[in-house]
């Protein structure tokens, strides 16, 4: 077993930690509207949710293996990575892609850890854009394309996220109104109960869609990790174990369900009633499959709170917590910078050690106590199945974060 | 800023096929919903009180049952999209009729 098989080793762990914290990071867009107006006991629905993602996932088969080019210069552009970072058994690629991950994990328990439903695609471009600017300088990222299509870090990632919860919003509120439109004065347990099974029907394919979309960027991303090291060598195709490993990391993680992000997108936004769930599930489905249909990429979780907020506007005299929205919106603005700092610093601190194992064992250290760290602390104030639903504190108390408030 | 344009014209398609799936199937929906309260009568619509509720109309059963159906047709496009793009086709809606062809 030679170093290099170390590090790569390290890279796929960490590659599936990430997935894992995807999927507990993602519930909420699917299902927490669901849980919030009891449409689905808490655990049924991630449960479901977790079974659709791993399907969806299956169904990715889809070659994503050019996941990063959007935005970092580190691969050609058949998806073999760049002969400058391959020259020494591929360590220089993987020291990039193990910080580029460990940024976006890091960023991804913090924001669960308040409570914030903040990018988990934002979190792994920023942090891949930061360990690349680290090890290659600023023209290792692919800033704003070439000219010729929608493209680099402003058309793939930014632009998107800026119009993607508008339109999500539009759509849910246009839906919710014209919901409570059609329906006034027919008796509430027949529209309850009616749009209920419309709730979940929605609720389903939004977590089939994540599952296709978001699974794909691991698979991607550990592929090039093998290739890198001569592993691999199809750039056509995915190794399946590649595959299975990450549709059931994403799947196990949506699972465990990030109780915390669920609480705010479900209770803290709007108080949610079945059409309003409805109309917002139908919303962000729609909006994720004609974006991907029409090559516009987009996260899915500002396409979940957009749509939320949107039912919100749409039902007359419904109350909308614009604060919690705030809160949510700088946490979007500052997902990727922040991604980015803790991937550059990672590297940093991985070539300061020599660029080889040692530094690889040392920000994976680094990584478990930041996560052991969170986890601990998250443990003060747990939000789990149980009070996931409780009435929402509208005024938290300043040390705790609303997401977390009992 | 040409990714400005593209996004831009990105954009509102998205907005026109969204506004059509995710806000008029769900319409639909409910229409449906109203149309299954009307055929049953009695106490499903609001009416004025002390009065029993009108008889159930066996048409608004049907009409209900064909809007979900309706409702459930798109949904299944929706899954045969994203299982289609997965496997490299795509969904062409060239002939209206909607058909899957080869990316």
């Amino acid at each position: 077993m030679t170093e290099t098989t170390v590090i790569l080793a390290l890279v796929v762990v960490t590659a599936l930690g990430f997935d894992f914290t995807n999927g507990f990071h993602d519930t909420a867009n699917a299902m927490a509207t669901s849980i919030a107006t009891g449409a689905l006991r808490p655990k049924v629905a991630v449960a479901l949710s977790g079974i659709l993602n791993l399907i969806g996932a299956f169904l990715s088969v889809e070659v994503a293996l050019t996941v990063s080019n959007a935005v970092v210069r580190i691969q050609n552009s058949d998806g073999t990575p760049k002969d400058s970072l391959t020259s020494d058994g591929g360590t220089a690629l993987l020291l990039i892609v193990l910080a580029g991950l460990v940024g976006g994990i890091v960023w991804n328990l913090l924001t669960w850890l308040l409570g914030l439903p903040s990018s988990s695609s934002h979190a792994l471009f920023g942090g891949l854009i930061g360990a690349t600017i680290a090890g290659l300088g600023w023209a290792g990222v692919n800033w704003n394309g070439d000219g010729s299509k929608l493209d680099g870090v402003i058309g793939k990632v930014i632009l998107p996220a800026l119009m993607s919860p508008v339109i999500a919003g539009v759509v849910a509120a246009v839906g919710t109104w014209v919901i409570y439109k059609v329906t006034i004065g027919v008796a509430q347990r027949f529209t309850d109960n009616g749009f209920r099974w419309g709730q979940i029907g929605s609720a389903s394919l939004v977590s089939l869609a994540h599952g296709t979309n978001d699974a794909q960027k691991t698979m991607g991303v550990i592929t090039l990790a093998l290739i890198a090291t001569g592993d691999w060598t199809d750039t056509k195709n995915i190794p399946f174990w590649v595959k299975a490993a990450c549709a059931l990391a994403i799947a196990l993680g949506t699972y465990l369900g990030g109780w915390r992000i669920i609480r705010t997108l479900g209770k803290g936004l709007v108080e949610i009633a079945p059409p309003q769930g409805m109309a917002a599930e139908s919303a962000s489905a729609a909006v994720i499959l004609a974006s991907s249909h029409l090559g516009f990429a987009l996260s899915t979780t500002h396409v979940a709170t957009g749509s939320i907020l949107g039912s919100g506007v749409g039902k007359p005299g419904a109350q909308v917590r614009w604060r919690v929205a705030g809160r949510m919106v700088a946490a979007w603005l500052i997902t990727l910078p922040s991604a980015a700092v803790v991937g550059a610093i990672m590297w940093y601190i991985g070539n300061l050690l020599g660029g080889g194992l040692a530094g690889a064992v040392v920000v994976f250290v680094l990584l478990l106590a930041a996560a052991g760290y969170m986890y601990w602390h998250s443990r003060k104030t747990p939000v789990d199945h149980n009070n996931v639903n409780d009435e929402w504190d509208e005024q938290p108390s300043p040390r705790v974060p609303a997401g977390t408030a009992s | 800023m040409h990714n400005l344009g593209f996004a831009l014209e990105g954009a509102w398609k998205v907005l026109a096929a969204s506004l059509i799936l995710g806000a008029g199937l769900p319409a639909l929906f409910a229409l449906g919903i109203r149309s299954l309260a009307w055929g049953a009568g009695g106490d499903a619509e609001v009416h004025e009180t002390g009065v029993t509720g009108p008889r159930p109309r066996p048409i608004g059963n049907v009409v209900g049952w064909i809007l979900f159906a309706v409702v459930v047709l798109g949904v299944l496009l929706g899954i045969t999209f994203i299982v289609a793009s997965g496997f490299g086709k795509a969904l062409s809606f060239e002939h209206i009729f909607p058909t899957i062809v080869d990316k």
